[in-house]
């Protein structure tokens, strides 16, 4: 659950995007970061290498403003996407409360999707995580190439939990906040009690 | 690796912990201390306002730590429990507190290394108590009902005003 400090009136959120490499998880935190309001937005942190591929996260903190006397903040992460770098990906997920997991729709790219989404899940449960109390939303990046797979396809693969699906194209920003705003209200829901 | 545990701090526990923190960095006369959660988000500062960025701070400290830890699994070293960054005008010491928290100080050339390191590691056996029970809280979370997920649903929806997802 998330970190909810009484005495500050301040909760704060941590949303991973996931997925393999080169499917957008960046391109969807760059694009956020220079959309939204500067006053609502922290620093973009990434530590990536030399060739801008991401090597441990990049970093993004997005505050809502004040609901109901509470502070509250979303802090956006992506992993490494690239096979070899899991013992990162395992660190990043800590705590997490909600996954947006990107999956590549070009049918190229089908190994990838599969891969990174079984190591997704491996994660979740090594960790121990209560896996029904995650928010969790499935994006279909890149719908603007060609070559790719159909939606019915890419849901029958990568998603089994029959989480909310959106078609973007990250690169010019369709599907990137709704994305976003559909994860921010799962995660909020999952963590409200009745 | 963490499980999933959840957090809760109510006024007491800070009030406490506040007042170990103010403690620690007027005798280490250190720059300025933090909490922060090992999943990379931001407790409490002492002084409580600082220059320092604390989110990006928050968020490359506990990633930092982690690799830490990471690299002693690696070497077949039961921990790593600290870590120390040295600069040229100020150094960074981070020490876990609990599996959830670490605490951070910052501290210039003036002040000794060793003297950091004597009363970090007597705050963090005082802070450690607190944090357990903060880990142990319940009911406080209920804060989080249902007119809380309605407004923020409210709120999110005009985060963005104006913003079409279409537009480049």
């Amino acid at each position: 659950m998330a970190l909810i400090n009484l005495a500050a009136r301040e909760i704060n959120y941590k949303i991973v995007y996931y997925g393999c490499g080169l499917c957008g998880k960046t391109t969807n935190i760059q694009y956020i970061y220079r959309r939204v309001n500067p006053g609502a937005r922290g620093r973009l942190v990434s530590i990536a290498t030399e060739e801008e591929r991401t090597l441990y996260f990049d970093f993004l903190p997005l505050s809502l403003g004040t609901v109901k006397g509470l502070r509250t903040r979303f802090h956006l992460y992506t992993v490494p996407g690239q096979s070899f770098y899991n013992a990162s990906r395992k660190l990043v997920l800590q705590g997490v409360d909600g996954v947006v997991f990107i999956a590549d729709s070009q049918i190229s790219r089908l190994d990838e999707n599969v891969d990174s989404y079984l190591n997704l899940w491996d994660n979740l449960i090594q960790q121990g995580e209560d896996i029904s109390n995650l928010g969790m939303v499935l994006q279909m990046n890149k719908r603007d190439l060609s070559s790719i797979f159909s939606v019915a396809d890419l849901t029958e693969l990568l998603n089994h939990t029959g989480s909310p699906v959106i078609e973007a194209c990250a690169i010019s920003g369709i599907g990137v906040f709704e994305t976003l705003k559909t994860v921010c209200k799962q995660v909020i829901a999952k963590s409200s009690r009745p | 690796m963490a499980g999933r545990k959840g957090l809760v701090i109510n006024d007491e526990q800070m009030q406490m912990i506040d007042s170990i923190l103010n403690k620690l960095q007027r005798v280490t006369a250190s720059k300025f201390v933090a909490l922060v959660s090992t999943s990379g988000q931001p407790i409490t500062t002492a002084p409580p306002h600082t220059d320092a960025d604390t989110l990006s701070l928050a968020a490359l400290a506990a990633g930092s730590f982690a690799a830490t830890r990471q690299l002693a699994e690696v070497l077949k070293e039961r921990e790593f429990s600290l870590l120390f960054h040295e600069g040229r005008e100020s150094n960074l010491h981070v020490m876990q507190v609990t599996e959830q928290i670490l605490l951070l100080i910052t501290f210039g050339h003036d002040t000794q290394v060793g003297r950091v390191r004597l009363y970090t590691g007597r705050a963090v056996e005082v802070l450690k108590p607190v944090f357990e029970g903060a880990e142990n809280t319940t009911g406080e979370e209920r804060i989080i009902d249902r007119d809380y997920s309605r407004e923020a649903g409210a709120a999110i929806d005009s985060w963005f005003p104006g913003e079409g997802d279409s537009q480049a």
